[in-house]
């Protein structure tokens, strides 16, 4: 197994590496450029109506028509730079085995070695999950640290910003177990790749049209925090990206226990499923 | 009790039968080349016995342990050279052999460094800098470092140099002779006949043929190269059933000859022949047949003893 993790961090610590410090930069550009930007926000309301619809659907909640501080706080949370890069690093490094090493013919090398298809799983798993608190970590770093450059509203309170990022870790990991079990499937990485891509983008726009579902449902977005089933109508509950709101848990100062429960719940099934695929599935490279 | 087994294997590709009913043994210390066209399903066997492919029916063992429940168990005493070798971009020699130290739980850094000599591979170089025939050697330096108790080896020598072909046989025989067991699968007949101590070949899935080298070189058709006295003697002499397919060119007469070569040598003395000669016999010629075949393969002409012909052949 050391063996192993060996040669995946060998071969991802520059992916890794390049990931997270670009994620540092943009959170710690974002962290100092959105409260300028935001300040005038409600001026961009009035000309650009649809700008609000795409905020709403990025914060999972109806910002209102002002944004304060402390909501583009949640704003570079979900900020898509921020997002895209993420899902980037996690679509790349989840596709890799299977897919990845059948589409280059590597896997037979791979599995001519005596390690089981389970322990080579569970080890890109534990290098993925690592690689994924290096990505989040350096972008938090960042952040962290150019906010105490910038106005107090924007220096994240220490348990606000732990919730934050045990939603977006269960988001990591949702995203990245459908990845696998994708290229759990697939013999062809860009194939897995691709469909993943259009699940996030099919499930972002989800959430976008939920906000002209319903004109009522605006009404109560913005306080509950029971999750999206309360929020919105039904059709945002199969949006992944439903059940990761920052400005709810700002804004209500509460964990998300539902949020992370049905995230942590879609990533446990999809990567079980994916395990026992990957376990049982013919390997053809020819 | 065999090393690797096969009992009644078949696997299918959407509606295309791979292999059929494929039953093979090889035992401990035995060299078995494994021939066939392109297609045939030596792969799709191989790939079954690595437990890449799960079979449809049918079983597979190495050691007495079954091919797919047990594959990573089996792979620590197995050697694999895959038959389309792909290895990571970075991958050097040495870097090969500490991974694969570290995860056999063995140091291969020795046998590591004396495969690299022997099949002259640069340590350091790594696979995307390499030619075909340099990836060819670090994956058979990654099969043999761990000196395997069986090795399953899939076109070896394709993209090796003549010099390193030579080398890797010699290698082979030596480890044969140390009772390591080998699966060689090739489309070179010549390279097989020369290594091998049996021979199965596969066609359109099935297996034409499992015997030893010794038998099938019997049953080989020689060609024999007769000069007459003259002409016309050619139609006096009563041509005996051994010899078939007799062409006259002049008092040069060809003919091949099936059966035993004392027969026909006791016949030849008796004749108005001034000399003879009889070229050793190929198995190329008899594999040719074989590969040539349209529809159903048959036993070889004039074949009597041992000759064992798969399930479906005729």
């Amino acid at each position: 197994m050391l063996g192993l993790l060996g040669k995946i961090f060998y071969e991802t610590r520059w992916q890794s590496l390049l990931f997270g410090l670009g994620l540092a930069i943009v959170m710690s550009l974002l962290t100092a450029l959105l409260p300028k930007v935001m300040g005038d926000i409600d001026q961009m309301f009035s000309k650009l109506p649809f700008i609000k619809p795409l905020i709403t659907a990025l914060l999972g909640v109806d910002p209102g028509d002002q944004l304060t501080a402390t909501m583009s706080q949640a704003f570079l949370w979900v900020h898509p730079t921020v997002l895209t890069l993420i899902w980037a690093h996690e679509l790349m490094f989840c596709t890799r085995t299977p897919a990845g090493e059948i589409d280059r013919g590597t896997i037979d090398f791979l599995l001519s070695l005596p390690i089981s298809r389970w322990r080579v799983f569970l080890a890109e798993t534990i290098a993925w999950l690592a690689s994924g608190f290096v990505v989040i970590g350096l972008g938090f770093a960042g952040h962290l640290i150019t906010s105490q450059f910038t106005q107090a509203e924007m220096r994240p309170p220490w348990m606000l910003t732990f919730y934050i990022m045990v939603n977006l870790l269960a988001l990591y990991l949702a995203v990245g177990s459908v990845a696998f079990l994708a290229s759990a499937m697939s013999d062809r990485r860009y194939r897995a790749i691709g469909v993943v891509f259009c699940l996030l983008l099919a499930s972002f726009l989800l959430n976008f049209i939920a906000q002209f579902w319903n004109p009522l449902s605006d009404a109560t977005s913005a306080t509950s925090i029971a999750g999206p089933a309360q929020d919105h109508p039904f059709i945002s509950w199969f949006s992944i990206v439903s059940y990761y709101r920052p400005a709810i848990i700002i804004r209500t100062g509460q964990f998300p226990m539902l949020d992370v429960g049905v995230l942590a719940g879609v990533a446990a099934i999809s990567w079980s499923v994916a395990a026992a695929i990957f376990g049982r599935r013919n390997i053809c490279t020819v | 009790m065999p090393i690797i087994h096969t009992a009644e294997l078949t696997q299918s590709y959407g509606a295309r039968k791979a292999i059929e009913s494929v039953s093979l043994s090889v035992e401990s210390g035995e060299i078995l080349g494994f021939l066939g066209p392109n297609g045939a399903g030596k792969s799709t066997t191989i790939r079954i016995l690595l437990g890449f492919l799960k079979a449809a029916s049918g079983r597979a063992t190495i050691l007495d342990q079954d091919c797919w429940t047990q594959s990573a168990t089996i792979k620590r005493d197995v050697g694999y050279v895959p038959g389309d070798v792909r290895l990571y971009p970075w991958l050097t020699a040495s870097r090969a052999i500490k991974l694969a130290s570290k995860v056999r739980g063995q140091d291969l850094r020795q046998n590591g460094l004396e495969l690299c000599e022997i099949f002259a591979l640069e340590p350091n170089l790594p696979a995307r800098k390499m030619s075909r025939g340099n990836r060819q050697k670090l994956s058979l330096l990654l099969a043999l470092a761990h000196r395997p108790r069986v090795l399953v080896l899939d076109e070896p020598t394709s993209g090796l140099d003549p010099i390193i072909q030579v080398a890797l046989l010699d290698q082979l025989r030596q480890m044969s002779q140390q009772g390591h067991t080998v699966l060689f699968s090739s489309h070179t007949i010549s390279e097989v006949e020369t290594l091998c101590s049996r021979v199965a070949m596969i066609r359109r899935g099935k297996i034409v043929v499992d015997q030893s080298i010794e038998s099938l070189r019997a049953k080989a058709p020689r060609v024999v190269r007769m000069q007459l006295k003259s002409e016309e003697v050619f139609r006096s002499i009563a041509w005996p059933n051994s010899l078939i397919q007799v062409k006259q060119d002049g008092v040069q007469v060809e003919a091949t000859l099936v059966g035993p070569s004392i027969d026909f040598a006791n016949w030849l003395v008796t004749q108005p022949i001034v000399d003879f000669s009889i070229i050793p016999p190929s198995l190329d010629a008899l594999f040719r047949d074989y590969y040539e075949l349209n529809g159903e393969c048959e036993p070889i002409p004039g074949s009597s003893d041992e000759t064992q012909v798969s399930e479906g052949a005729t």
